[in-house]
């Protein structure tokens, strides 16, 4: 029974987490836009306005829920519940630090990539429920650019799984460090085993993952539905896209799907290409920076600092890009990123065969 | 009653009852939605089995990409279109329905002669896995099992396979090209 109960509060926590994140990553969001754009952002509500978004979700909790007259009523009050677990069933697979994982799956990433397209259908039902025009072009949209992003995507964590022969995310978060069993080397000459730290990480032990990485990041932008690629809820020409509809409640666990996300592809990009919960500090000589800041507590801090860069990346490019057209984002993905992704994987193939 | 089989009856329950209610719904888009429900369950099923690749290879290509593709089908299609389906003649027993009924009974049928013919306790191929200690453990690795019999015992189906999938593709690639002007 103990077993259960564990497995409860795991979950409980992750729910807790993602909530927690979504509040300081709306509040953050606001921050860097205002920074960007000179302009001060939130400053009234607390020290710094940093209870604004608390402010905000009691707001959207007292608010009343509509429900339009001509809405699918079931589709539309399941949706959001649909794309928030989703997003939030991928968190079960992965690893935080070495020995701590929800659940140690040998095909963690496989079931990753197949939660996170269920988000897809739950995205269509909102448009559908909602029975408005503006939602179903959202949804459409967002699903036809989710669908073609995949692809890169997919190739280009193929293109690790070459070369970790893994898709055990644990496995593949250790070989990128000091406590690898098997030889890491740098850039597939210099022998990094006992050094570890960043010379260790998948980009730098075989350097076109770098390329795989990029294309990566930018299929998961698209995928997460975050400008430059956010057509799919274009302002200036849909309203607000698929979640139009959607007041109080609903709305908030559209945003928190969203968030949970962005948290959820930059910890996978951390996880396959930037070395998991390895410490960047190598082994010099006799300082062992790299034996000294590898474990549990340290691997969390890791994790995290890297994923909130990444995220920190993603705020950044939407308050500096502007939003690509449908016609040049189906140029990018089938023209570009595709063959790239193609081509990565070839290399990886060579790579791992008379390289490493 | 142990975990497991009490996880299996309610997988198999629900993906029957959502499987009928996709034959008998009238709302169409529904019913796609409550496909995804038949297919989920079954992915459960699978992992049940021990099949926990071919389980979520079943969400990836079935969730992912079929049931979007439907939705899109639908989408596109307009009102008219939709209504005009849903107003055929809905009574589940009609003569025009007879060629329908007769091939779902007659499938019935065999389904369940072999059924009741296999000794499912102690099939022969299942006892010389067994014997030979190949049978498929909770802990075993399937995806290298997986990719050694494709690449190896397979691989001529497998190759057969793919040529389909491209002439597919080919096709696809024609009917959507727009013609030139000769």
């Amino acid at each position: 029974m103990n077993f259960y109960i564990k497995y409860l509060i795991v979950a409980i926590g992750l729910f807790a987490f993602s909530g927690f994140f979504a509040l300081f990553g709306v509040y953050a969001e606001r921050k860097v836009s205002a920074f960007i754009q000179d302009r001060l952002g939130p400053t009234e509500t607390g020290k710094f306005g940093l209870l604004q978004t608390i402010a905000d979700v009691i707001k959207l909790l007292i608010k009343e829920s509509i429900i339009p007259a001509a809405a699918d009523k079931l589709l539309f009050m399941l949706s959001p519940a649909i794309i928030f677990i989703a997003v939030y069933m991928g968190f079960a697979a992965i690893p935080w630090a070495p020995g701590i994982a929800p659940s140690n799956l040998n095909l963690g990433l496989y079931y990753i990539f197949a939660i996170l397209s269920i988000e897809t259908l739950g995205i269509l039902m909102a448009g559908w429920g909602s029975n408005n025009k503006y939602s179903i072009l959202g949804a459409m949209r967002s699903a036809a650019q989710i669908v073609s992003y995949e692809i890169p995507a997919g190739f280009a964590i193929i293109a690790v799984v070459m070369i970790a022969q893994t898709m055990n995310l644990q496995t593949i978060a250790a070989q990128q460090g000091i406590m690898s069993s098997e030889k890491a080397s740098f850039l597939g000459i210099w022998n990094v085993s006992q050094y570890g730290g960043i010379l260790a990480w998948n980009i730098f032990r075989a350097p076109h993952l770098i390329i795989a990485f990029v294309i990566y990041f930018i299929a998961s932008l698209a995928e997460s539905n975050r400008a430059p690629f956010d057509i799919p809820e274009a302002e200036s020409e849909l309203v607000a896209g698929f979640h139009t509809e959607f007041t109080g409640m609903r709305f908030a666990f559209v945003f928190l799907a969203e968030y949970s996300m962005m948290f959820l592809v930059s910890m996978v990009a951390v996880i396959l290409f930037l070395g998991a919960w390895n410490t960047p500090l190598p082994n010099i000589g006799s300082v062992r920076l790299a034996d000294w800041t590898t474990g549990a507590a340290w691997g969390i801090f890791w994790t995290a600092l890297k994923v909130l860069a990444l995220v920190g990346v993603q705020m950044w490019i939407r308050w500096t890009l502007p939003r690509l057209r449908v016609d040049q984002l189906m140029n990018l993905c089938w023209k570009v990123l595709t063959p790239l992704a193609f081509v990565c994987m070839l290399i990886s193939g060579i790579w791992r065969l008379w390289v490493m | 009653m142990t975990m497991v089989k009490a996880l299996f009856y309610l997988l198999g329950f629900m993906t029957l009852a959502s499987a009928l209610f996709v034959a008998a719904s009238k709302n169409l888009v529904r019913s796609v939605f409550m496909f995804f429900v038949t297919l989920l369950s079954l992915a459960g099923l699978y992992v049940l089995a021990l099949a926990d690749f071919v389980a979520i290879t079943q969400v990836v290509i079935y969730v992912g990409g079929i049931l979007v593709l439907m939705l899109f089908a639908f989408m596109l299609s307009g009102k008219e279109t939709l209504s005009n389906i849903q107003q055929q003649n809905s009574r589940f027993i009609s003569v025009s329905h007879l060629p329908v009924l007769l091939l779902a009974v007659l499938f019935f049928i065999v389904l369940i002669n072999i059924l009741f013919k296999a000794d499912i306790n102690n099939l022969q191929w299942t006892n010389k896995a067994a014997s030979y200690k190949l049978d498929v453990r909770p802990d075993s690795q399937m995806t290298s099992n997986i990719g050694t019999n494709l690449m190896t015992t397979y691989l001529l189906p497998f190759e057969a396979i793919s040529i389909l999938l491209m002439m597919a593709l080919v096709g696809a690639a024609h009917l959507s090209r727009k013609e030139k002007k000769a």
